[in-house]
């Protein structure tokens, strides 16, 4: 088995400013702890009420809209897991990531409605957000991103960046970046 | 009818619906997975107080952070007041906040905006949540 190198994860880490990273099965109350612990740990950095109120809300809306989408695809086992990245720029913005695999065929289907969201400003983005929360709500919807895709995008300060890679014929790894 | 009283915790509100006093109060954080089960006895509630009395509804909200799950439901219960403003009932709601967190102030401000009831939003000189 490979040998951990503590030390080089530790190094990356500290040069992206990686303050919080997960891998691994969300559950409900794990998602509840974790929230607490990155808020007490933005607090700690002096960071505004307002700063960590959009880190943490963004936080849940992935981790939600993850665990929402597992369930409904029942994915098990590993595909189940999520990776959960927040980190601290040398400017003060925060970057929170996730990744999650999806079905093959769900992924271009989120990588357009990305690509649409990144074309709206501001305003638009309200009124797509205010159209989306008027409409019948569906709990079988394909990806289950509505709403909380449209709400990250209000909270970041550019577009959303999405990628998509195979990982086979059946499944693709989605990542999510949003800039606070 | 009776009260409605629903104790919370780190992801959902404290609830209390009092019928007597025609006043339901909700405070804290709002997030979670299925917040649909927490609000529907809520929506049931202000139906039957809307129905069954002819009495003013006063609404103090507290929240802080919500999710978007949440929203939805929120606006299922301001729909409600909306309809019985609409046919002259007295409605009302205040949502107190933080003044350092204008997050929340900006949450209210957009619900304020769909609605014609009458909705202040109200600031809290320092903390006392």
């Amino acid at each position: 088995m490979e040998q951990i190198d503590v030390l080089s994860l530790r190094e990356a880490f500290n040069r992206q400013g990686i303050v919080l990273c997960f891998n691994g099965p969300f559950s409900a109350s794990l998602i509840e702890e974790i929230g607490l612990a990155l808020r007490k740990h933005m607090a700690s950095f002096n960071a505004s009420q307002s700063a960590v109120s959009d880190v943490f809300s963004v936080y849940i809306e992935m981790t939600q809209n993850i665990r929402h989408y597992s369930r409904q695809k029942e994915l098990t086992g590993s595909d189940a897991h999520a990776v959960l990245i927040v980190s601290r720029r040398e400017d003060g913005a925060y970057v929170v990531c996730s990744g999650n695999v999806v079905e093959a065929a769900d992924g271009p289907a989120l990588m357009a409605r990305l690509a649409m969201l990144a074309t709206l400003d501001r305003d638009q983005l309200k009124l797509a957000y205010k159209t989306q929360l008027r409409q019948p709500h569906d709990p079988d919807a394909a990806t289950g991103a509505g709403l909380g895709l449209i709400d990250l995008a209000r909270k970041a300060r550019a577009p959303l960046l999405g990628t998509l890679k195979a990982l086979d014929e059946t499944r693709s790894f989605f990542s999510l970046c949003a800039v606070i | 009818m009776q009260d409605l009283i629903v104790q919370g915790n780190e992801s959902t509100p404290s609830i209390h619906a009092q019928w007597q006093e025609g006043c339901l109060a909700m405070w804290g954080d709002s997030y979670p997975e299925n917040p649909f089960e927490l609000y529907r006895p809520v929506i049931k509630w202000v139906e039957s107080f809307l129905a069954d009395s002819e009495r003013p509804l006063m609404l103090r909200i507290e929240l802080l952070y919500v999710n978007t799950s949440t929203i939805r439901s929120l606006m299922e219960i301001f729909d409600r007041l909306e309809a019985a403003h609409g046919k002259g009932r007295e409605v009302s709601l205040q949502w107190w906040y933080e003044e350092e967190n204008e997050r929340v102030a900006e949450l209210a401000e957009e619900f304020r905006e769909d609605y014609l009831f009458p909705f202040d939003i109200i600031a809290k000189p320092e903390s006392s949540v």
